[in-house]
């Protein structure tokens, strides 16, 4: 069943030069299951880009993968032309890739400025050793930490801790965490999981603000809509491969990307 | 207060001792690592500077030093060997080296003297309990500043997350190390400190036993700051000492003692403040967001109110025309 809606790969689905990431044949296989399975693609500058796709298709594992995360099985990832599909990873934080997680990981002993903190230490971690931070740099990174809160909703609530905070505000603290490493390219791992509609619209629009800025994002997320309504270009996977890719209104239209999600049309007509 | 001193001098030594073996295995534990290499570093500290000494007529400073670069280097080394280990592999492979460094210590023949041991390690500089609060002092201001700012953060990535950590960038393995190379210099310096004071040592006074010792210190005191590693080593170096009223029930109150801590204090002595700490400011910033809110909410009100004014003032002013129509 799964096997027949799998279609080999779009052409236009295809890395060009301009592109910040590219994915050449990326697999990522556990044991006989192959999570990933050859993915060829590439992320144009200054654009969202969306990663379709039922549960279990592969899409969280692919971000594991281009973070490097979780262990390749072949293929090549290349970011800004370098190819970094052997960098350990946390070098590829340093590359200026950075990412939120599917479900929530923040650190409960410390409070949601230490959380979002953590993620300006990279910057900080830039000195070198024997260079002790001083005042400037302590009021770039208090300013940092604070227009990062200040953009995902979160002013006033610098000194709660993560338990005290409801599911979708703790999304957010982990986008603030994201953004304030000031990266090159955003990966968001279901990002308005947990949060209502005008939340979403929220986050949505800080996403529109941030490619206004120019910086290249990529998006899995389940919410069908808000992909549509804020992606530039739409991928669609199931069982580990690419089986769409182009405007989201097309991959929404595509037939086997209904098919994905809907399950077969005859059998649907069937059923009705 | 100098009689006090003089007639615990002992104590006052094992206490500073005891706190730095205890912060060589909590180092450890703070950066999620699992390994108890501290009670074994203690150890070699001891029988380095003894046979360092006594064999090769070192100084207490040069032997010291000697003794901690080792131990150190050690660490480093025993880092490479256990890296694919976590949990309890690791502790289990760290209790083996303690284990290797009691037998060592044992079967040394003249090197360390057997089962005997060494005694009369002295020094022309006498070294002291002023000597040894300077060393705690370095040890403990080093640890403040790696509980604070950025290395604190890191350090509580590193343990809680690693995955996590390596996504902001923190090289996770480097901190596993290091944790293996500083619990070699505070192991090292405790031993070696402990040896300079008492002068002698034998394989009784290492291996399991501290182990055993300075997990109870960081179970009670609390094993996320140094201030609940202090606290422990206060606790389990004089309770014995209190507990001498209760003549051979001694060890069954000790043990009572600890159980209890386990049982109802999770987060040691500092775990229960640190809580405390928190409810209490997690309220004040909910009473603050809750006046927040209430203003808000007003301040809403208040606008819905002069809007609805403006909105009955703007249709009985267009009332006529609208009549007209």
């Amino acid at each position: 069943m799964t096997t027949e809606l799998v279609r080999p790969q779009p052409d236009h689905s295809g890395p060009d030069a301009g592109d910040v990431l590219t994915l050449d044949d990326l697999a990522v296989h556990f044991g006989g299951i192959k999570a990933v399975d050859g993915i060829t693609l590439g992320l144009a500058r200054g654009r969202i880009s969306g990663i379709l796709g039922p549960n279990g298709s592969g899409k969280s594992t692919l971000l594991g993968a281009i973070t490097r995360l979780t262990p390749l099985t072949r293929g090549t990832l290349r970011f800004e032309g370098r190819d970094y599909s052997r960098v350990r990873p946390e070098a590829v934080a340093r590359l200026g890739i950075g990412r939120t997680f599917q479900t929530v990981r923040l650190l409960e002993d410390l409070t949601v400025r230490e959380n979002v903190q953590l993620g300006h230490d990279l910057i900080a971690g830039a000195r070198p050793w024997w260079r002790r931070p001083g005042k400037a740099d302590r009021e770039t990174a208090d300013a940092a930490v604070a227009t990062a809160l200040e953009r995902t909703g979160l002013a006033g609530k610098e000194a709660l801790r993560p338990g005290q905070l409801s599911y979708g505000l703790q999304r957010r603290v982990e986008i603030a965490r994201a953004i304030v490493m000031s990266p090159k390219l955003l990966l968001l791992d279901e990002p308005t999981a947990g949060m209502n509609r005008f939340e979403r619209e929220e986050i949505g629009e800080l996403m529109a603000d941030l490619r206004a800025e120019g910086l290249t994002q990529l998006i899995v997320e389940h919410d069908v809509q808000m992909m549509v309504d804020v992606c530039d270009h739409l991928f669609a996977m199931n069982s580990g491969r690419l089986i769409a890719s182009g405007t989201p209104s097309d991959v929404v239209r595509d037939p086997a990307v209904r098919e994905a999600y809907l399950g077969r049309q005859d059998n649907d007509d069937r059923d009705s | 207060m100098s009689d006090f001193y003089f007639s615990n001098i002992v104590l006052i030594q094992s206490t500073f001792t005891v706190l730095l073996l205890a912060l060589s295995i909590q180092i450890q534990f703070r950066m999620g690592v699992f390994s108890f290499a501290g009670a074994a570093f203690y150890g070699m500290g001891s029988y380095g500077v003894a046979i360092l000494v006594l064999h090769y007529d070192f100084g207490a400073f040069s032997a010291l030093a000697t003794i901690v670069v080792i131990c150190a280097m050690v660490g480093y080394l025993l880092s490479l060997v256990v890296q694919r280990l976590n949990g309890l592999y690791l502790a289990m492979a760290t209790v083996a080296f303690v284990m290797i460094v009691t037998v060592v210590a044992h079967n040394g023949g003249t090197l360390t003297g057997g089962s005997v041991g060494l005694f009369g390690v002295l020094t022309p500089v006498e070294i002291s309990v002023p000597h040894l609060l300077a060393v705690c002092a370095v040890v403990v201001a080093a640890m403040i500043v790696s509980e604070r700012g950025a290395m604190g953060r890191r350090i509580e990535a590193v343990r809680e997350d690693p995955e996590l950590a390596s996504a902001m960038g923190i090289n996770v393995a480097r901190y596993r190390k290091m944790s293996f190379v500083l619990s070699g210099v505070l192991g090292a310096l405790g031993g070696g400190l402990n040896i300079l004071m008492m002068t002698a040592i034998a394989p009784e006074n290492i291996g399991f036993p501290l182990i055993v010792l300075a997990l109870t210190i960081i179970i009670v005191g609390g094993s996320r700051s140094w201030i609940g590693v202090l606290i422990g080593a206060l606790i389990f170096t004089w309770l014995p000492v209190v507990l001498e009223q209760v003549g051979t029930y001694q060890s069954i109150v000790y043990g009572v003692i600890v159980a209890i801590a386990a049982i109802f204090m999770p987060g040691g002595i500092t775990g229960i403040v640190t809580d405390l700490y928190r409810r209490r400011s997690a309220r004040s910033n909910a009473d603050a967001f809750e006046s927040e809110q209430r203003l808000e909410a007003r301040a809403a009100e208040e606008d819905a109110a002069e809007a609805a004014e403006l909105q009955a003032e703007l249709a009985s002013s267009t009332t006529p025309s609208g009549g007209s129509r």
